[in-house]
């Protein structure tokens, strides 16, 4: 048994209980159909814990962490999620064109990626997304609250 | 019969028109360069270019879908043939034989068995979706509610069957995205479910948005968590890209057999490329003439896992097609595509929208010419394009995906949902849950629901009606057969990855199976 597993179950009856709070809100005809679900997703995460609990008993416990995280770079992990989250925040208030020119900028200098190589890559992204969608599908893109 | 001829002859005129052709080339390209870049798959680039198609007709759109599909799937091939790492999962038998021959000097004659052998495997296929998808069809119009529920559970079963490690996860990971289905409005009562307040949730959760979420940005996730490394550089090569007559002869058996293997993994819901390939190379071996050939660099050996890679293709779309049952990721995407224009998977698509539907199947064939063309050509400028760092990756993949979700209604809230099925995505790939059962369950809990429900309207409420007909107990047995094949297909996948030559550590390498 991973430990790790233990957070997969928590997970999953945490969204059982979850849903199944929102659900008593619900007319009750509407009911019916989401709560057999819920219930279903609850049998299979108990029975998946019943699976642990006989795999802890035969094999006994390992971390897990080792094997899922191998090789896993975390700065560059949560400074690449932190730009796209601030990258969606930045799309929000100051409109897509320049939020994706600092989005690209940042990350493929934090990824030290040669200068010539980041302009190209800018330039090349940002002409695909107009071409694309602004000229062939007439997608507006967001100009930002900022500048409305 | 004279009708579907003249549906068939009416297709391929309707795919010959200048704008369409383009399409397809187009399409069958950026599939190729999907395909060819390691850590990008087919279903994560069908998903990401989905948007794209929103404009066009739907036969236009599918065309597109169609061509990255093939494309994705032969791409994967030159990467595995001249840096020996398989650009998509499909092509990792590809890679054995293949860079063996590339060491030799052969890389040329590598590179034109597989454009060669990808070509006829995907024509070939196309032989059976003309033939035994409209027959399907017709077995599908005599359903009713009971049975689409029933076939609904079938699709659902099939989670088991494309879960990549443990099965109990893979059918969590389904009920999980039966659960998200039924966020919007109630399908009978018209009541608010789960929507806490958001309008934009009133037909549910876009699927187009859940699908870039979980196959696309979760893949940047993945991608941002390894160390940036620069990838090999590709093999120089100077000999000429071309097969003889002998070779065209001695490889032509090996494609045959392929193509009925990669025919049959195709139409079985939850078996995918990546099986057909070790299944295709592995019995180019048993019946090979020249066996010593094989470990060496052998052009049957090649010829045998990518024909069988690329007859997936055809077969895959019959169950999704006619049954609305997608079997593995890619073609989940592409039933969320024709969703999209406002078509429902069924017998429908064979009567009411058959010029449609005939057009699709005809661009899908003159596909097949177009990526063996377009891969002789263009191969050598794919294989440098193959060396593209994973740090360009990320932020341009990110910047699509963000646009792409955004294209779908023009609505922000959408990029924040594909957002959040990103991390989610990312997430359940890394504890072994299946972001395919998620999809496939978001797609097909709305049809069940639906089926459950009109039945039990028709009945007063007995349960007995989904037992009365013999098509729900054949289905009934079906589902059985669905939560039981995983086992046998993994044993199976296991005997023939260990008789080819590849070993646990080599598959734990390779992108998961539901990533095709």
């Amino acid at each position: 048994m991973k430990k790790t597993d233990i957070g997969v179950v928590a997970f999953m009856y945490a969204v059982c209980a979850f849903f199944f709070i929102a659900s008593r809100s619900m007319k009750k005809e509407a009911q019916i159909y989401p709560v057999c679900i819920i219930i279903l997703l609850f049998l299979l995460t108990t029975g998946y814990v019943v699976k642990m609990l006989l795999d802890a008993k035969r094999q006994g416990v390992t971390s897990g962490l080792g094997e899922i995280f191998a090789g896993f770079q975390a700065k560059q992990f949560f400074v690449i999620l932190g730009l796209l989250i601030v990258y969606l925040a930045g799309i929000y208030f100051v409109g897509f064109y320049l939020s994706t020119v600092v989005l690209m900028l940042a990350s493929l200098l934090f990824l030290r990626v040669p200068l010539w190589q980041i302009l190209i890559s800018v330039v090349v992204v940002l002409g695909l997304v107009y071409g694309a969608f602004v000229l062939f599908l007439n997608v507006s893109l967001p100009v930002g609250l900022l500048f409305k | 019969m004279l009708e579907t001829l003249s549906y068939m002859g009416q297709g391929f005129l309707n795919a010959l028109t200048p704008l369409t052709l383009l399409l397809m080339a187009g399409g069958t390209a950026i599939g190729i360069l999907i395909g060819c870049l390691p850590g990008l798959s087919a279903a994560m680039g069908v998903a990401l270019l989905l948007p794209m198609t929103f404009t066009m007709s739907p036969e236009s759109g599918l065309i597109v879908l169609g061509a990255i599909y093939c494309g994705a799937i032969f791409g994967g091939s030159i990467s595995a043939i001249l840096i020996h790492t398989p650009g998509t999962p499909a092509s990792a038998a590809t890679a054995i034989e293949g860079y063996q021959l590339t060491l030799q000097g052969k890389a040329g004659k590598a590179l034109a068995v597989a454009c060669f052998s990808s070509f006829c495997g995907g024509l070939l296929s196309c032989i059976s979706l003309y033939f035994f998808a409209p027959l399907l069809a017709q077995l599908a119009m005599k359903f009713g509610s009971p049975e689409y529920f029933w076939l609904s559970i079938f699709g659902l079963t099939i989670i088991a069957g494309v879960a990549s490690k443990s099965l109990l996860k893979g059918l969590i990971s389904g009920a999980l995205g039966l659960l998200l289905s039924t966020i919007g409005m109630d399908p009978i009562e018209g009541a608010q479910r789960f929507m806490f307040g958001q309008a934009s949730l009133y037909e549910g959760i876009n699927t187009t948005c859940a699908l870039i979420g979980l196959f696309s940005m979760s893949q940047v996730l993945i991608l941002a968590e390894k160390k940036i490394r620069q990838r090999a550089k590709a093999n120089k090569f100077h000999d000429r890209i071309a097969l003889s007559g002998k070779e065209i002869r001695r490889i032509t058996p090996t494609i045959l057999r392929s193509w009925i293997i990669g025919n049959l993994v195709g139409i079985l819901p939850g078996a995918g490329a990546s099986i057909a390939c070790f299944l295709g190379y592995n019995t180019s071996r048993q019946f090979s003439k020249h066996k010593e050939e094989f470990g060496k660099g052998s052009i049957e050996g090649v010829a045998g896992s990518e024909a069988a890679n690329n007859a997936v293709t055809g077969g895959s779309l019959i169950p999704m097609l006619t049954l609305g049952i997608p079997g593995e990721s890619v073609t989940a995407v592409l039933m969320g595509g024709l969703i999209i224009q406002g078509l429902q998977p069924g017998p429908e698509l064979f009567t009411r929208y058959a010029p449609m539907t005939y057009t699709f199947f005809a661009g899908f064939v003159l596909t097949q010419f177009l990526m063996l063309g377009i891969g002789l050509l263009g191969c050598r400028g794919f294989a440098q394009i193959a060396r593209l760092s994973d740090a360009i990756l990320i932020p341009s993949v990110a910047v699509l995906c963000v646009v792409g979700s955004f294209a779908i209604h023009k609505n922000f809230v959408d990029v924040v949902i594909m957002m959040v099925f990103g991390i989610l995505g990312y997430l359940v790939r890394k504890f072994d849950l299946n972001p395919a059962a998620i999809v496939l369950a978001l797609i097909l809990g709305p049809i069940g629901e639906k089926g459950l429900r009109r039945s039990l309207l028709l009945s007063g409420g007995n349960p007995a009606i989904l037992f009365s007909t013999p098509v729900c107990w054949v289905l009934i047995a079906l589902c059985v057969f669905g939560v039981c094949s995983p086992i046998l297909m993994n044993r199976m996948e296991r005997k023939v990855m260990a008789a080819s030559g590849g070993d646990a550590s080599e598959e734990d390498t390779l992108p998961p199976r539901t990533s095709e």
